[in-house]
């Protein structure tokens, strides 16, 4: 790393993120953890609540879990404050876009809050699915734009996807990379493809485990035990489609297979079936498989 | 089956057809289970090299304080050697571990037939190939039946027990008894390309293969993702040196051919990384370099 971008990496203090979802939440409770203060935007106070309440429950199951110390979770949470109006984050030397996954929503409130910035600020989006280099149209310095790809849930996963546009300028990939080296992550730097790598490699994987349970090849539990006990991965494809939620899955898969026209990534008909039932996973108390007790939760 | 189910501890006389890498491991697991074992290979120099191999590991394992002297000695008593199939006319159980043909395989269980009882189970530790087709060459196809072991066979846990069109339900049941018996994990797969550890494996190995020649990552950056996004326990192309890239390539052209699935054929690259001696950590060069201890490189 070069050393202006080292010094631009330290000089990120103030952090704004937009949108207080699951990744949004995810996000702000990242970049507080990496000893910055945070901003989150919402769209009102009951949203800002729902937000913090998600959050609050995601620290407190880290303290009992015994990952942190109470001190340490209220610290963390003080680092925090939530905003509706976007002036809140004029001074934030990185913004961090979480909204819902659709192309209006994310270049409206980013051409909303962009224009408020400082001229070193950087501007990064969480899409899973969307071009990072379209939405990198909807900010007055695209140069200054990328992607940080985060994995749900993002405060234990280890990787972050730095995603290039074609307008990202290295510095700015440099600055991003350090942001998510500082948060204790490890970033990969991709191209903007659909899907990136990770869903690139992992969706037609996904899907072809559906294909051959619906194709009799072996039962649920046989398809998930082959994984895990013969090539070593901590859940089989069923569980961890169940985690992550057949509906999220299946937005992921269309998505990436309406830019690719791509057989692999072609939703398997039960994945729609599944769907279309309620059985969407963990969530739902039910997917792959019965989950009574969390569903209940 | 009957005379076998009467001896104490269920021992059982068990062949094993082929002395290299597969037939060796199994093998090993037979014999640690209490089994007689009969390795046989189409030459003495094969199976002495075989048994040798076995003796090795028993040897390690007495060294590294897992296994008694004394019960490494019994266990080898149990051990023997043969290049003729003749020999193998009491055993109860046959795996076959032959090179991956099917017209090979096949034909030995053909041989087999007129040697062995009416009651012996016969095992094809196959990969890629159909058991139902390598059943087709016995008279007694309702005797055979895929018992996939992942290499190497004495370490990893698992086992696909395949199941032919022709499988009877006498001969499903003896072998998950057996296998269960060797301290395995038994997956039930139908008869299908790749089974399921290879119908998943092989087209993600490569997916990797080709999104590294699309340059939508390096080998490292690809394996860094696999292994912190994913948490699988090796990065594709570190498996895949230690495969083999000839390895890899003759499984995904098997599996290509009966699926017609684009993700099952090997990209380009397999084809000259092998043309270029890069068959992994074997030549010492693949995706990585590796020293002549088969270290990592940089």
């Amino acid at each position: 790393m070069s050393a202006v971008a080292q010094d631009a990496a330290a000089s990120v203090e103030r952090v704004g993120v937009l949108g207080f979802g699951t990744i949004g939440a995810g996000v702000a409770h990242v970049a507080a953890g990496a000893g910055c203060s945070v901003t989150v935007l919402g769209t009102d106070g009951s949203h800002l609540d729902a937000g913090f309440a998600r959050l609050d429950r995601f620290l407190a199951r880290g303290v009992s879990a015994g990952d942190t110390s109470d001190a340490e979770a209220s610290e963390l949470r003080g680092r925090i404050t939530g905003a509706t109006d976007p002036s809140a984050l004029a001074a934030a030397q990185l913004v961090i876009e979480a909204v819902s996954e659709e192309l209006d929503a994310k270049h409206a409130v980013l051409s909303r809050v962009t224009s408020l910035l400082g001229p070193d600020a950087l501007v990064a989006t969480t899409t899973s699915t969307l071009s990072v280099t379209s939405l990198a149209a909807a900010v007055p310095d695209p140069a200054r734009f990328g992607g940080l790809h985060f994995f749900d849930p993002a405060p234990l996963t280890r990787l972050v996807e730095v995603v290039a546009a074609e307008q990202s300028s290295p510095e700015t990939l440099e600055r991003l990379q350090a942001f998510v080296r500082r948060a204790g992550k490890t970033p990969v730097v991709v191209k903007d493809r659909p899907g990136f790598l990770v869903n690139r490699l992992l969706t037609p994987y996904l899907n072809q485990a559906v294909q051959a349970l619906d194709d009799g090849v072996a039962t649920a539990e046989d398809i998930d035990r082959s994984v895990r006990l013969g090539l070593g991965y901590p859940m089989g494809p069923l569980e961890l489609l169940d985690l992550i939620g057949l509906d999220v899955h299946l937005r992921t898969t269309t998505a990436v297979y309406e830019q690719l026209l791509a057989t692999p990534f072609t939703p398997p008909p039960m994945l729609e079936r599944l769907v279309a039932a309620g059985r969407t996973g963990r969530k739902a108390g039910s997917g792959f498989f019965e989950h009574r007790e969390e569903g209940q939760q | 089956m009957s005379e076998g189910r009467g001896r104490a501890a269920a021992t059982r006389r068990v062949g094993v057809l082929g002395a290299g890498t597969m037939g060796v491991g199994i093998a090993v697991v037979m014999a640690r289970a209490g089994h007689e074992v009969l390795v046989r290979d189409i030459d003495d120099a094969r199976v002495s090299s075989g048994l040798e191999q076995i003796e090795r590991f028993f040897d390690r394992s007495v060294s590294i304080g897992k296994l008694e002297a004394d019960k490494r000695d019994s266990i080898l008593q149990r051990v023997g050697g043969t290049s003729q199939l003749e020999d193998l006319a009491a055993c109860e159980v046959v795996v076959e571990a032959v090179f991956e043909d099917v017209e090979l395989k096949a034909a030995t269980f053909g041989a087999l037939d007129s040697i062995c009882s009416t009651e012996t189970l016969f095992h094809t530790n196959t990969s890629t190939l159909s058991v139902t087709a390598i059943a087709a060459g016995s008279k007694h196809p309702e005797r055979v039946i895929g018992t996939h072991y992942c290499n190497p066979a004495p370490l990893m846990k698992l086992v696909e027990v395949v199941r032919g069109r022709r499988t009877s339900e006498e001969t499903y049941g003896a072998t998950v008894e057996l296998v269960e018996g060797l301290g395995k994990e038994i997956v039930t797969t139908a008869d299908t390309p790749g089974f399921l550890v290879n119908l998943f494996l092989v087209p993600f190995e490569n997916d990797c293969i080709r999104a590294l020649e699309a340059g939508l990552g390096s080998v490292e950056s690809i394996d860094t993702a696999v292994k912190l996004a994913l948490r699988y326990p090796l990065g594709t192309f570190e498996l895949l040196d230690v495969v083999g890239l000839d390895v890899h390539r003759a499984v995904s052209l098997s599996l290509y051919d009966q699926l017609k699935d684009p993700r099952f054929a090997p990209p380009p690259i397999v084809d000259r990384m092998i043309s270029a001696g890069q068959l992994g950590r074997k030549t010492g060069e693949g995706f990585y370099s590796y020293d002549t201890k088969g270290v990592m490189g940089t």
